[in-house]
């Protein structure tokens, strides 16, 4: 009888032998105004829905950023493009239907909700006109209300947040700055230079008054994200092909690695061994091993421009998405981050943007 | 039973991964039920207790207001500062270990400040027995809030006037009463003077007894005393009844204060002056307006696999007539069709950029330069491409112009070489383009308010009309000369917004037959989004606002097409081509004095459903822009590219209408 109870929890604890895994990730189509959820069952990827996004039906209003909750029951959306406002909606993952909205600044990108606040922090991207420091917007998910705008630098991009989710970090593009926020306070907490070499700068300076027309943008960050057990950021720098390794505790660079053209967007494996990044000028994506600091190998994407990288939870496949040109569809790319081999490809609607990992279902 | 032992273990193995222990701790704060005065500051005490009613850790508070304008709260302290009166709620989130949460709602009131004052205006003075009195009530807080909402309670001083259940104010019988006002302990009084109506009788006339529906009678009503004697400031009060001549249809048309009068419904009316219980009344005929023609398709240029978008017709230096045309969510293509002969639009060239809509496109005076947007470029710079139209055989892009445009461009507009280019739907920017290969940004208008926003800009005569979504229209001399104004320095100088906020394009109009000066303002709006991929639902129309007095503008009429919402329109002389998205192309009258609903009025000339058969989305009409041209209205299809229209000669008119 002990033989049966002992083969019925060894059958429970290696289901996945048994039973096939589908991986779920929904990407925003920035031209296209619409997202599409993809279904990967560890062999071949399909789009299973599009869902339609946008309030002015003529314009063309750019999903861009797009984040899961951690429960997995809500996704939600940012759409850049507004009257002049972005616009961040709440959809449920059982119907994909918004249940939710609030207005956020000027072209709201990326973004994530802390598991500790539960509260949702959204760069304000605003890429437009003459530049001037933007903001983290900072939601309340829950009440779909905006709490705060915080102002940071030029150009904000890259919101991530830590593993113990008390600290939000973004970099400003155009003024080569990682920005520290406390999650709790609502307050900048700390900003790094990321241009002056390898010297820290632990600027508690109020931010507000900096002149940003001083800057330069040799960096040009576009993606920070820490990793999810040490002590270490990962900002990949577009403009100078590199990604900077930061201490956390120093608050200070510790390396460099020089990269492929563009590095865009970054993820780190959940095991944190991998780190995932698309190297946008090129239209390939690299994957780095973490411990060795060694680029293991670079994937040409199926289309020119690469952009989000989405890793599943059990750190076994990297979902990329590909913004492709003009007419070209955008595409996923998804990667087998044990044979670092480019196993299947979707088209969805045009320029591919926003990605995230929503759950695996056995 | 062998078999169910083991299944009852796997159940409990199964649930006790998901079983959790579920604690009651809540948040208690001295917020709940808060009542402030407006500028009131007040720092809560919250702490979290268990089912035991013992405080239990909370590492953290957040604390928020879901109307931050309203009620300011400090995320950190949670001290609250009431700014305006209302109901509130603030949030608090306490952050406990292990990433767990609490939250609670709570209502805050803030109380309006004490009332200073009740002001009672009257509209007018001279009060006759046997009429209304026009009155307004306004309360007036400390601190300066005002309400006018409210529900005083009125009382007068004697029974020379009464007060019905809605507080109408009717004056019975002559001499002084006093009408009180009350609301929260405070009273305001008005001495209402009432004199015995001197009217004797009226003397009502109009400029005709019989006109087209559409048609603006003017009538002028005189009072007289017992001697005969005019009453110049009596006040008379117009209203009408009327009956339609189709006995399924309802008479209905509009009366303005100043006796002019309008029939939409041809019927007889009756027209009621009076000056409380004296009246005078003239009966008036109104004919259908019979102006229908025919106005038919003759040419069609199909673009059947993407979107189509705006288009401009337009001279080239060879003196042959061409057309461009911009395509939407797709790969960024511009076509170039010569349309000499409008019953045969011939696609000649094209060019593609990296873009997926090319929404707008506009032509130099001069027919040499064409001016393309661009949204959805793949590097995000977007902004403008200039391309050199003097062969439209063979176009060659001259140049790209990104500087400030990134957020991409909706709208542009050609102006004695300058672009009026649309930035990231907030302003524009004047860029010369002396030199087109060097476009250099000269100027810039923004509204400079908070969430300032923009669809669409439009130039003529130096005068740049901005289509600002809830803020109207704006405009702007950029050359004119009226308000100092030049492309280098846009100076705004009148504006008109409307209720709906759905303001999305803008046309000016002066009217050949009264001279009256307008701008029609156009909506925008997809009640249920858009299907790119079939029929749609459209709404909003045409707003006319007589701008003849600069300073005060006053919306006149509309062209509301029941069931089909309005997108680009074109005037020519005193004729309107609208292009009603799913309602086609439409030809109204404009003709005349303009009041009221255009539509109902029986003003539309014609219409076409620009859809096809050989389209990206088959028999699905959706007129995006429609321009007359050289006799022909060309207009382009959302689904099906572009076309041409012609409308048939006028019918000899045989009805008999005398407008004195």
């Amino acid at each position: 009888m002990k033989n049966i109870y002992l083969l019925i929890i060894l059958l429970l604890l290696n289901s996945k032998i048994i039973f096939s895994q589908d991986y779920y990730v929904y990407v925003a189509a920035e031209s296209e105004d619409e997202v599409s959820l993809i279904k990967f069952n560890g062999i071949e990827g399909v789009e299973l829905e599009k869902i339609p996004v946008g309030i002015w039906p003529a314009e063309n209003e750019g999903p861009h950023g797009l984040t899961v909750d951690p429960n997995g029951k809500f996704w939600y959306l940012t759409l850049a493009h507004g009257n002049p406002y972005g616009t961040l909606f709440k959809f449920s993952t059982t119907t994909n239907k918004v249940v939710g909205k609030t207005l956020l600044g000027l072209f709201p990108a990326s973004m994530q909700i802390s598991q500790t606040t539960g509260l949702l922090y959204c760069v304000n991207f605003n890429l437009h006109g003459d530049m001037k420091p933007s903001t983290v917007s900072v939601v309340d998910p829950e009440t779909m209300t905006e709490i705060k705008q915080i102002q940071t630098g030029l150009m904000p991009h890259g919101s991530r947040i830590s593993s113990d989710g008390l600290y939000h970090y973004s970099v400003a593009m155009m003024s080569d700055e990682l920005f520290e926020i406390d999650a709790v306070s609502l307050k900048v907490n700390r900003v790094l230079k990321l241009n002056n070499n390898m010297n820290s700068m632990n600027d508690k300076i109020d931010h507000t008054h900096m002149n940003h027309k001083m800057t330069h943008t040799k960096v040009k960050p576009t993606w920070v994200t820490p990793h999810p057990s040490n002590n270490k950021l990962y900002v990949a720098a577009n403009g100078s092909n590199e990604i900077i390794e930061v201490d956390v505790d120093l608050w200070k660079i510790t390396e460099k690695f020089k990269t492929g053209k563009g590095p865009y967007n970054i993820e780190i494996s959940p095991n944190g061994k991998l780190l995932v990044v698309t190297y946008k000028s090129d239209g390939s994506t690299a994957i780095w091993d973490i411990a060795l600091k060694k680029e293991l190998k670079v994937i040409k994407n199926k289309r020119n421009v690469s952009h989000g990288v989405a890793i599943s939870s059990d750190s076994k496949y990297a979902f990329i998405s590909v913004e492709g040109v003009g007419g070209e569809p955008g595409t996923v790319d998804i990667i087998n981050l044990e044979t670092l081999n480019l196993i299947s490809s979707v088209n969805i609607g045009k320029q591919a943007g926003g990605i995230a990992f929503w759950k695996i279902s056995y | 039973m062998k078999i169910i032992k083991p299944i009852i273990l796997l159940f409990i193995i199964i649930f006790s991964f998901e079983s959790y222990s579920q604690d009651n701790n809540r948040i208690v704060s001295n917020i709940q039920d808060l009542v402030l005065d407006v500028d009131e500051s007040f720092t809560p005490s919250s702490v979290t207790m268990d089912d035991n009613d013992n405080e239990v850790s909370c590492n953290n508070m957040i604390y928020y207001s879901r109307n931050r304008e309203a009620l300011d709260v400090n995320n950190e302290t949670g001290e609250i500062t009431a700014n305006l009166p209302g109901f509130y709620t603030v949030v608090a989130i306490c952050i406990q270990e292990e990433g767990k949460r609490l939250r609670k709602d709570f209502s805050v009131k803030v109380n309006y400040p004490p009332v200073n004052k009740i002001k009672i205006s009257l509209i007018n003075n001279v009060l006759y027995t046997d009429s209304y009195i026009p009155l307004t009530f306004e309360v007036i807080y400390e601190k300066g809030f005002i309400r006018n909402d409210v529900k005083f309670n009125l009382t007068s001083s004697n029974d020379l006037i009464s007060i019905d259940n809605l507080n109408n104010v009717k004056a019975i019988t002559s001499g002084k009463s006093t009408l009180t006002a009350e609301f929260e302990g405070i009273t305001s009084s008005i001495v209402l003077n009432i004199k015995k109506n001197p009217v004797s009788y009226i003397e009502l006339k109009s400029n005709s007894d019989e006109a087209r529906t559409g048609d603006v009678f003017q009538f002028r009503a005189v009072a007289y005393d017992k001697k005969n004697v005019v009453i110049g400031d009596a006040p008379i009060k117009f209203s009408y009844t009327g009956k339609s001549f189709d006995k399924s249809n309802t008479a209905s048309g509009l009366i303005e204060k100043d006796g002019r009068f309008v029939g939409d419904v041809a019927g007889q009316y009756i027209i009621t002056s009076n000056v409380g219980n004296i009246s005078a009344s003239k009966i008036v005929n109104v004919i259908d307006r019979n102006i229908k023609r025919k106005f038919k398709s003759i040419g069609i240029g199909t673009v059947n696999d993407k979107h189509t978008s705006d288009f401009w017709v337009f001279e080239g230096v060879d003196g042959r007539d061409y057309a461009v045309s911009g395509t939407w969510g797709a790969d960024g293509t511009t076509y170039f069709w010569d349309v000499t002969n409008p019953s045969n639009l011939i696609k000649i060239d094209s060019v593609q950029v990296d873009a997926r809509t090319v929404n707008d496109v506009k032509v130099s005076e001069d027919g040499k330069i064409c001016v393309i947007s661009r949204e959805g470029a793949s590097n995000r710079k977007n902004g403008i491409i200039i391309i050199d139209v003097t062969n439209p055989y063979d176009v060659n892009i001259i140049s790209e112009y990104t500087q400030n445009l990134t957020g991409g461009v909706h709208n542009v507009f050609i102006y004695e070489n300058h672009v009026y280019a649309l930035s990231n739907g907030e302003k524009y920017y004047v860029i010369n383009i002396d030199d087109p290969k060097n476009p250099k940004e000269i100027g810039k208008f923004e509204l400079g308010k908070p969430g300032q926003s923009i669809h669409d800009v439009w130039i003529e005569d130096g005068i740049a009309y901005s289509s600002n979504w809830r803020n109207g229209v704006y405009l702007v001399d950029v050359g004119n000369g009226i308000a100092n104004g030049s492309p280098s320095n846009p100076v705004a100088f009148a504006n008109y917004n409307y209720a709906s906020g759905a303001h999305h394009a803008t046309f000016p109009y002066k009217s050949k037959s009264t001279g009256k000066f307008y701008t029609v303002l156009g909506d925008e709006i997809f009640p249920n989004g858009i299907d790119v991929k079939g029929q749609n639902v459209t709404a909003g129309f045409l707003h006319f606002v007589d701008f003849t007095d600069l300073d005060n503008p006053v919306e006149v009429a509309r062209y509301e097409l029941p069931g089909d919402g309005s997108h680009n329109y074109w005037i020519d002389g005193d004729v309107l081509y609208v292009a009603m998205y799913t309602g086609g192309v439409r030809v109204v009258d404009l003709s005349g004095d303009l009041m009221g609903d255009l539509y109902k009025q029986g003003r539309e000339i014609g219409y076409i459903l620009s859809g096809s058969e050989n389209a990206y989305i088959p028999n699905s009409t959706m007129s995006w822009g429609a321009q007359f041209y050289k006799g022909h209205v060309f207009y382009s299809d959302w689904n099906s590219g572009i076309g041409s229209a012609k409308l048939e000669p006028i019918k000899p008119d045989k009805t008999k209408v005398s407008i004195n």
